[in-house]
């Protein structure tokens, strides 16, 4: 199956493109962005990052983690401190708070790792420096008779240069 | 549809065409780019301040804090204040970063990295104190949760307790920011580099090629961290100052501490960003990325800060009138007029009246000025940390106590070194890492080639 590689120079030209193709029930396709653009970025992956839910479960595995350890240890060895109960809980939603903000982060940077496929050794054989300047690329896995289609899909959509990439 | 014939696949694949990097690329990347004279000496004489600091430490670990200056009562000295003044320092980096991102100000790309850097060198310089003043260091780990042979756990309604638990998150927060904000620019980097830094930016972007669903994550990574951050930023030194509040000591225990605190924090903060910037920005000639408008907002934030200061600076002294408590009444007139009046009417000057010049236009956008009055800043922050810590303890409820603290020369060596330490660090990440944020400057500049005028 050869892939094919359409390099454009502006977001909304790329955005087209894509959008086509995914009309046309192209749907292996991988853009390369010098930038984060939301209008590229909803037609390809249109749901929102599922790095959200990695925040929610973080961010609640830490309140449950800070109030646990600070009642469970302030009771596991009873020590009365300025006349206070031992299970106090304004002073320990400090601690809950902070965890909170911590297991969330740490899980929410996870979540990106895991996302969005990081750490990889190998990078894709269409991706180039060119994409880390200032120039889009579009990618697109087809079968060979749909070659020429596509090709002229791009052109139509203002592509600078479409070529055929070899693994 | 017939496939098409072979030869037209073949004539389709082409030779990679010449690279055309793009100006934002080069301009960015030269920063990282060779290192002139002045470069090294910098760095040596930071690191000269370090390592005599790091003498210094060594000594007093094995002669004990009997070098450092405390007099009775005063046992909190210049390695606390230095400790809240380089956490204060410390704040201005993820305010930028995700207060500002929250609020869709866009013209903090120019700023962010370089205060998210400064941010995580001054948490880390900041936790060095704790461990100086500590004196007996190899028992400094105490202070964590740990299950242990005297199956005590430790005191969590201690304001130190949750010191650690804030400093920590934010220090780890901090670092994952930088991080992940640094990932597309590493990429970015890496597809220029050779030798050894091709290694370097190939492992710490990890594979990062700027796809659709990376991106995506990438947004909502940087969201969701700044959402966290938020409150996490105005938490820190909310906990910072109730080291002090939830004490009885005249002149800590007040309400007005934390929101004092936070505003004094972002106010030095971006004084230290100032100060660190304007010369980065005239020696790598980033000028056309770094405007006067960038320079103008931040100086827009210290004067609403230095605003919000010295309102806490009456609002203490009116307190401390009206309360009608004659220790609070006695340890507030000793501040102005007693032993420590110089640092008092320092700490006046430099953060509430020097910056109402930047209530001028011609003021804000004058850079030698903004240089100068930073500056003032970072000095009169010092002081009020001081003024705060010291002068309290030095005058508590009863006269036949009071003692007078004055720092003595290792104290001050250490915490002239905690400059060195943060400023080596700086000067590295200057030529190891993309000091303005790549990626987040492109985005713009595509944005606006691509609609005109109405590019945001």
């Amino acid at each position: 199956m050869p892939t094919l590689l359409a390099v454009f120079e502006e977001p909304d030209h790329i955005a087209a493109a894509a959008r086509r193709l995914i009309d046309r029930g192209y749907d292996k396709i991988e853009t390369y962005t010098p930038a984060p653009f939301p209008e590229v970025d909803d037609v390809v992956v249109p749901k929102p990052s599922p790095v959200r839910l990695f925040t929610l479960i973080g961010g609640l595995l830490g309140v449950v983690t800070g109030y646990a350890l600070t009642l469970w240890m302030a009771n596991n060895w009873p020590i009365m401190l300025g006349g206070k109960p031992f299970s106090s809980i304004p002073p320990y939603t400090i601690i809950a708070f902070e965890l909170t903000i911590l297991f969330g982060g740490v899980l929410t940077v996870l979540g990106l790792f895991l996302v969005s496929g990081l750490p990889r050794v190998k990078l894709d054989p269409a991706y180039s420096a060119r994409f880390s300047g200032e120039e889009f690329g579009l990618v697109v896995e087809c079968q060979e008779r749909d070659v020429p289609e596509i090709d002229g899909l791009m052109r139509d959509n203002h592509a600078t240069e479409v070529s055929v990439v070899q693994a | 549809m017939t496939p098409p014939p072979a030869e037209s696949v073949a004539a389709m694949i082409r030779p990679a065409p010449v690279q055309k990097d793009s100006k934002v690329n080069r301009d960015l990347l030269r920063v990282m780019e060779g290192t002139s004279l002045g470069y090294w000496v910098l760095l040596h004489i930071a690191v000269f301040f370090m390592l005599a600091a790091g003498g210094v430490w060594i000594y007093q670990i094995y002669k004990g804090l009997g070098i450092a200056g405390y007099a009775h009562p005063v046992f909190w000295g210049a390695y606390i204040v230095t400790f809240v003044f380089w956490v204060g320092i410390a704040h201005a980096g993820t305010l930028i970063s995700a207060i500002l991102y929250l609020f869709r100000a866009k013209w903090r790309n120019a700023i962010n990295r370089s205060a998210e850097a400064m941010t995580v060198f001054a948490v880390l310089t900041a936790a060095q104190f704790l461990g100086i003043h500590v004196g007996r260091i190899w028992k400094s780990y105490f202070i964590l949760p740990y299950p242990n042979q005297r199956a005590l756990w430790v005191n969590f309604k201690s304001p130190l307790l949750w010191d650690t638990f804030a400093i920590t998150t934010y220090a780890t927060i901090s670092i994952l920011f930088l991080f992940v904000g640094l990932i597309p620019d590493l990429a970015i980097a890496r597809d220029r580099a050779k030798g050894w830094r091709k290694i370097l930016y190939g492992t710490l972007s990890m594979g990062w090629q700027g796809t659709s669903k990376q991106w995506k994550s990438h947004n909502r990574t940087v969201l969701h961290l700044s959402g966290l951050a938020t409150p996490l930023v105005l938490s820190v030194h909310s906990v910072v100052s109730w080291d002090f509040a939830m004490a009885i000591v005249p002149g800590w225990h007040a309400t007005i501490f934390a929101p004092y605190f936070v505003a004094g924090a972002i106010f030095s903060g971006f004084a230290m960003v100032l100060t660190m910037m304007i010369p980065v920005r005239r020696i790598f000639g980033l000028e056309e990325y770094i405007t006067d408008y960038h320079f103008e907002n931040m100086s827009r934030f210290i004067l609403l800060t230095s605003l919000i200061v010295g309102y806490a600076y009456v609002a203490e002294y009116f307190i401390a009138w009206y309360s009608g408590v004659e220790p609070e009444q006695t340890s507030f007139w000793l501040r102005a007029f007693g032993p420590y009046w110089m640092s008092t009417w320092t700490m006046i000057i430099c953060n509430a009246v020097v910056p109402q010049i930047l209530w001028f236009k011609k003021a804000r956008t004058h850079v030698p000025t903004l240089f100068v009055v930073s500056v003032l800043i970072n000095i009169g922050m010092w002081f009020e940390r001081y003024v705060i810590i010291i002068s309290g303890l030095s005058r508590e409820y009863d006269p036949a106590v009071w003692g007078i603290y004055t720092p003595s020369w290792p104290e001050l060596i250490i915490v002239a070194g905690s400059f060195g330490f943060f400023c080596q660090f700086f000067l590295i990440f200057l030529k190891l890492f993309p000091v303005v944020a790549i990626a987040e400057v492109k985005e713009l500049e595509i944005h606006a080639k691509a609609h005109g005028a109405e590019g945001h």
